[in-house]
């Protein structure tokens, strides 16, 4: 037995309240989790992005084309090992048109060499160049839809107006988090062919893998000097910089979610605060006895904050535990399969399942530091008058 | 100084040799040595701005290993003067001599390790802690003796226990106790560190007859076989009448 243990013990004095304490607080912990999840997921691109791939957009804004000759230019760019494209194609799949993925019209020769986190089975590739209206897609897409290779698939356009049709050729898993399963990807040939002759040769965006990771600001300068004269100047950066860019756009919403997250803590603060104020007022006597024979302030302290980090600890958990099953059997899922566009991957991490059982400790501690301070600085007699 | 001798009764045994709280102690009268000694002791409390007169220039020697009752109504001062004595409080004017420390010159801190070394608790209430079991409770104030390992703790308090007649009860929890039971505990977690002096506020107000008269057997033994000096504050006369001297207070001054 020590002052701790002591403390700890008295954690489960008032049972009843104890417990619902730790039921409120474990919501707030729960919110808490989800939306750290939401922030540290919708990161995992930028914190996931390969450190040896580099992106080429439009210097006005993404949405704008690039000419296709520009790709083959910075093929050209020293340092530079391969590139491939993309053009966003936009389609819906008219039977489900609320149903978002994203499509892409791709560099069939290079893109699985340059994005090579989307692993595909050993032929696959080869099956797929062979069929122009190849279609390779997401193994969490092609389950929802229940899409199968062989299957004739067709999307309606709405940048590209009209039905295209495509053959499911392929289905491709991811080898890192980050990379989105709900992706359908054909060849960017069957839409340039397809297209009026002045809307032809215009991709997207530039994709490149780089010798040396360190020289990628060196190479991303040197590839838009080169364009710097041209009638379309270019925007390069690495993958992590365009991931962010992307999210800039994201970044009012982004910003809201903290805040909110930090009004959570703070209600989490109240509600042990609260308990913790209760509990000392009610055992003020005792600590006038503890005070007596012999414990001094700082011992009086000890116990009112081990018990408080006691408290915090177990709504921690608690919290956890809840919201461990809601994300991992459920929200999680539904993202990953709804929203794979944003959420690829969805699942709580660890550092968000430390930082939240952490900060319910520390924030019941702070909780508890006034009613320590004002228990531990009351007199003796004055503790012990409350007796009678 | 007015205080009552009971006729018939020999003063407790009071042995000083080898006891250090006892060497600073000086002779308050022929034949015995005062373990507390308070000299011209004013306490005023403040009602708001008015001054509350509390205890008043009051004098007070008692003996080393003396057992005495305190007696006085409600108001009259005497769980003041117990505090003063306990170092639970610090008089206004004039000075406490306790155990040989001066109390009147010592901050907090130092009171508090006077108060473990030296004084033992006997509350009315009990005020045991509900978590912990008879055995814990009564071990708690070892947790302020450096040095002393789990299993010396544990002994100790054993052995305060088995002192109290609770060896069979070690391990109950203080709502699975009678009154009598608890109170007991308490006189164990107020022995366990071999105090000098024991105080006790109104030790049997909360017993009935049988029980109280249990207690105070108890603290006559403690008096009587293990030598310590006992202050107790009561209104029941008949728990008074245990005790070897008979002190009465009025409107904080000593009859």
């Amino acid at each position: 037995m020590n002052l701790l243990t002591v403390a700890a013990k008295n954690a489960g004095r008032n049972k009843g309240r104890t417990f619902w304490t730790m039921f409120g607080a474990s919501f707030a912990i729960i919110l808490f989790v989800l939306l750290r999840t939401v922030l540290a997921m919708w990161n995992l691109g930028v914190e996931a992005a390969a450190k040896d791939r580099i992106a080429t957009r439009h210097k006005v804004s993404f949405i704008l084309p690039l000419p296709k000759r520009y790709a083959e230019d910075i093929r050209g760019v020293p340092g530079v090992k391969n590139v491939t494209f993309a053009n966003w194609f936009g389609a819906k799949e008219p039977n489900h048109p609320n149903e978002f993925f994203a499509n892409l019209a791709v560099d069939s020769k290079t893109f699985f060499d340059v994005l090579d986190e989307m692993a595909l089975e050993p032929g696959v590739k080869d099956k797929w160049l062979e069929d122009r209206k190849g279609a390779i897609v997401g193994d969490v897409i092609a389950k929802k839809m229940g899409w199968k290779v062989g299957d004739r698939v067709t999307l309606s356009g709405t940048i590209y107006p009209g039905d295209w049709q495509f053959n499911i050729t392929g289905i491709y898993t991811a080898t890192r988090r980050s990379i989105d399963r709900s992706e359908f990807i054909f060849h960017w040939d069957y839409l340039n062919e397809s297209l009026p002759e002045r809307r032809r040769d215009q991709i997207g965006w530039i994709q490149a893998r780089i010798d040396d990771p360190s020289k990628s600001g060196d190479i991303t300068k040197a590839i838009d000097k080169m364009f710097d004269e041209r009638d379309v100047q270019t925007a390069s950066m690495s993958e992590k910089a365009m991931n962010l860019s992307s999210m800039a756009m994201l970044s009012a919403i982004l910003a809201a979610l903290n805040v909110v997250s930090v009004v959570i803590l703070f209600v989490l603060t109240l509600i042990l605060g609260n308990t913790i104020a209760m509990g000392v007022r009610e055992r003020t006597n005792e600590y006038g006895v503890l005070r007596a024979i012999g414990f001094r302030p700082v011992h009086i302290a000890i116990f009112i904050l081990g018990e408080a980090a006691t408290v915090g600890l177990m709504a921690g958990l608690l919290g956890l535990a809840l919201a461990y099953p809601i994300v991992e059997l459920g929200m999680g899922r539904f993202l990953e399969e709804n929203m794979g566009g944003f959420f690829p991957y969805f699942r709580i991490d660890k550092l968000t399942m430390v930082t939240a059982v952490g900060l319910a400790m520390v924030l019941s501690l702070v909780a508890s530091v006034i009613p320590a301070w004002r228990a531990s600085k009351l007199p003796v007699t004055d503790a012990l008058r409350r007796i009678a | 100084m007015a205080e009552v001798e009971k006729a018939g009764e020999e003063a407790a045994p009071n042995s000083t040799e080898g006891h250090p709280h006892r060497a600073g102690a000086t002779a308050a009268r022929a034949g015995t040595t005062a373990i507390i000694e308070l000299r011209d002791v004013g306490k005023t409390f403040f009602r708001g701005k008015e001054p509350v007169e509390v205890l008043t220039h009051l004098n007070l020697d008692v003996p080393d290993g003396s057992f005495e009752a305190l007696m006085g109504p409600s108001g009259s001062g005497k769980s003041t003067l117990l505090n003063i004595i306990a170092g639970l409080d610090q008089p206004t004017s004039g000075t406490a001599r306790v155990a040989g420390h001066d109390l009147t010159k010592m901050n907090d801190s130092q009171l508090a390790g006077f108060r473990s070394k030296t004084m033992g608790f006997i509350f009315q209430a009990y005020n045991l802690l509900p978590v912990l079991t008879a055995l814990e409770n009564v071990e708690l104030p070892l947790l302020l003796v450096s040095g002393l390992s789990s299993a010396d703790r544990k002994k100790r308090a054993e052995t305060a226990l088995r002192i109290v007649g609770l060896d069979d009860r070690m391990g109950h929890y203080p709502r699975q106790l009678s009154g009598g039971q608890e109170q007991r505990v308490t006189i164990a977690r107020a022995i366990v560190n071999d105090p000098t002096i024991i105080v006790a506020d109104e030790p049997t107000g909360d017993l009935d007859r049988k029980s109280a008269d249990d207690i105070l057997t108890l603290l006559e033994r403690l008096n009587k076989e293990f030598k310590k000096t006992i202050l107790m504050v009561t209104h029941d006369p008949a728990a008074a009448d245990r005790a070897t001297v008979i002190r009465r207070i009025n409107k904080g001054a000593l009859e």
